[in-house]
């Protein structure tokens, strides 16, 4: 221990995204950081990262392999993106015994550690790790022979220089030695925990400095991911990407809805939707989580006390399609215990999987589930808090609430978020006529022009949709009244169409019939004009003839003849 | 047939030191035979430890006979040595 002091003022950066923010730069330079965790915990992955950010920096490191060959190592880390320009300047030691090695007594790390030293300074490393040490300490047979070479391996360690990352299973002890290897924390110079648990069916991963020798560090327990960039952990307190502030519309997955908020949900603005058990608050939400996905927005859905596939079968059966969205990638359903946390660490989570999804879009359903009977002080904050997370982050937000059914302006358990949500809808049950239909009002809308008037709120295997009411002398008319009501519209609107038609046949035929009358006068009249005419000509030739007979008779009488008359 | 032998140790290392005698022993008891041994220091030469693939020390490496064999440790399971080094009744 003698000469750590000013060693340990010194970090190297481990170049895991998150991690040396919490570690006050880094792991201790030419110190044992020995990294505890069960299987598949990302123990080796968390080692061969630093060895890469180091091969990245221009100093190769070592990796000493004990458990798996290093050829499979490096195969099972191929996939990260840092992996291809660094794991060629990672040198690789094969420290295996394999089975085919007998054992004949008790051996020792020394020519090990000689060998690593002489490989260390071929290459001029300054970064190594021991990959599995467990499997080889496990071989000693003895927990005394075990934690003399684990000693003997921390003393070499300070005495080269090296900054060293030892790797080992933790917690389940180890029959061959009868113990396990948690005292390889009391040896370290910083102890990085590793652990995931799979809640409701969502593995989460968490990490924990549980120690650091002489540096302030965070031991909080941190939740991190193994992402295409290898481990991230989520570190800040505050999400630092940003989506910039516009005043874009997002469709809120109901058409009818998007009408009557002037074009839908302001895009980074929060959403509450109140309403009693049963008034389709998620379904709403869902909604909105459905076009959002369908759009290519990344969508978190965070609900509590329901399993995700429980609510991916719950909205298929009003016609709202997650699954597929799930499958891309594009939602992601985070299921937390209502119960089983305190809201502080349910808002860490929430946090953390902000940070790790980075999302556009969340969803809390509901939000009233981070309000616990019994912490007055937290509740509003916790709630509060997440709203506040999202609004700096320019995501939008859509939570539910629930609420009884009284008049919500009346109550209190809303936390006073309903004074922070730019928009805050409420559906409420109204009962008339024998049946109970959900009225959904739009109480708020910070910003927008939006409709004052209550719609019912249908679901049915087609989605969710609005239809108007009906006001009859001061009363709402929805459902099978509602439905009456249309009816007896409709029936109006037919007959109104029908009179018209009839209406304009009549005039029609009335105006054929004038057309004829016309036709027929016409015909008349040509009869009568030609008639008058033979008459007219009949009456000349009568004249004429009578002349010529007065002529003849004349002619008769006397022997003369007048002077030409004709 | 040549028992070939090779017996990888660390400088001056407690275990390394019990290994070579105990090996040292067993032959001396097993029936005489020509037998070759290397002691590989790989303190000294730790290039030839990493070329060998040997890590972990002390290791006897029995080249021949055939198959060869390996034996981690500082041989104090006498038993397991005469056996890989050819009982005492010559069998190899």
């Amino acid at each position: 221990m003698v000469g750590m002091v000013g060693r340990e003022t010194l970090r190297s950066a481990t170049g895991i995204p998150g991690f040396d923010e919490i570690a006050d730069g880094g792991l201790p330079t030419g110190g044992v950081t020995v990294v505890l965790g069960g299987a598949g915990t990302g123990k080796t992955t968390f080692g061969m990262q630093i060895l890469s950010h180091s091969a990245l920096e221009g100093t190769p490191g070592i990796l000493v392999a004990f458990e798996e060959s290093g050829e499979r190592i490096l195969a099972n880390v191929a996939g990260f993106a840092w992996a291809k320009a660094a794991l060629g300047k990672v040198v690789v030691l094969d420290a295996q015994l394999s089975h085919a090695i007998e054992h004949g007594g008790e051996f020792d790390l020394m020519g090990l550690l000689a060998m690593v030293g002489a490989t260390a300074a071929k290459h001029g490393a300054r970064c190594i790790v021991f990959d599995g040490l467990d499997v080889l300490l496990g071989y000693l047979g003895d927990a005394v022979v075990v934690r003399r070479e684990a000693f003997r391996l921390r003393d070499w360690v300070h005495a080269s220089g090296l900054t060293a990352i030892v790797t080992a299973k933790a917690g389940a002890p180890d029959p061959r030695i009868g113990a396990d290897y948690d005292f390889l924390q009391f040896l370290a110079d910083c102890v990085v925990t590793l652990h995931h648990r799979v809640i409701q069916g969502t593995a989460l991963r968490f990490l924990r400095i549980a120690k650091y020798r002489g540096a302030p560090h965070s031991s909080n327990e941190l939740p991190f991911a193994i992402t295409p960039m290898g481990i991230e952990v989520a570190a800040n307190t505050t999400i630092d990407l940003t989506y910039p502030t516009s005043n874009a519309r997002v469709g809120t997955g109901i058409d009818r809805l998007d009408s009557m908020l002037s074009g839908g949900y302001y895009q980074g603005s929060s959403v509450l939707i109140t309403g009693a058990p049963g008034t389709a608050k998620t379904s709403i939400a869902a909604a909105f989580a459905e076009a959002a996905a369908g759009r290519g927005e990344r969508t978190l859905y965070v609900s509590f006390d329901e399993a995700p596939d429980q609510i991916v079968r719950n909205v298929a059966s009003i016609g709202i399609q997650l699954a597929p969205h799930v499958a891309s990638g594009m939602l992601s359903l985070v299921s937390l215990r209502g119960h089983a946390e305190s809201p502080e660490a349910q808002v860490a989570r929430i946090r953390a999987h902000l940070q790790l999804l980075r999302p556009r879009n969340l969803v809390i359903d509901p939000l009233s589930a981070l309000s616990q009977p019994g912490d007055e002080a937290n509740r509003e904050s916790a709630a509060r808090q997440v709203l506040d997370l999202a609004k700096t982050a320019g995501i939008t937000i859509v939570n539910t609430s629930l609420v009884g059914n009284a008049l919500p302006l009346a109550e209190h358990t809303l936390l006073n978020v309903s004074t922070i949500a730019d928009t805050w809808m409420h559906v409420s049950y109204v009962s008339h006529g024998g049946e109970r239909n959900r009225a959904l009002t739009i109480f708020k809308a910070r910003g927008t022009g939006h409709s004052n008037q209550v719609r019912e709120l249908v679901l049915s295997d087609r989605g969710v949709t609005l239809a108007d009411v009906y006001v009859v002398e001061g009363e709402v008319l929805m459902g099978t009244l509602r439905w009456e009501k249309e009816n007896e519209a409709r029936r109006t609107r037919i007959a109104h169409h029908n009179g018209a038609v009839l209406r304009e046949q009549r005039a029609e035929l009335a105006l054929a019939q004038t057309r004829a009358q016309q036709d027929t006068l016409s015909r008349a009249q040509a009869i009568q004009e030609a008639e008058l005419a033979q008459l007219r000509a009949d009456a000349t030739i009568e004249v004429d003839r009578r002349a010529v007979e007065a002529d003849e008779l004349l002619l008769r009488r006397r022997a003369d003849l007048p002077d030409a008359v004709e | 047939m040549t028992l070939r032998l090779r017996l990888y140790v660390a400088d001056d290392a407690p275990n390394s030191l019990t290994a070579i005698a105990n090996l040292r022993a067993a032959l001396a008891q097993r029936p005489a035979g020509p037998v070759e041994l290397e002691i590989i220091d790989v303190v000294d030469d730790p290039a030839r430890g990493l070329r060998d693939g040997i890590l972990v020390t002390p290791m006897l490496v029995r080249l021949a006979p055939v198959p060869e064999r390996r034996i981690l440790g500082n041989l104090r399971d006498r038993a397991l040595l005469l056996e890989v080094l050819g009982a005492p009744d010559g069998t190899a």
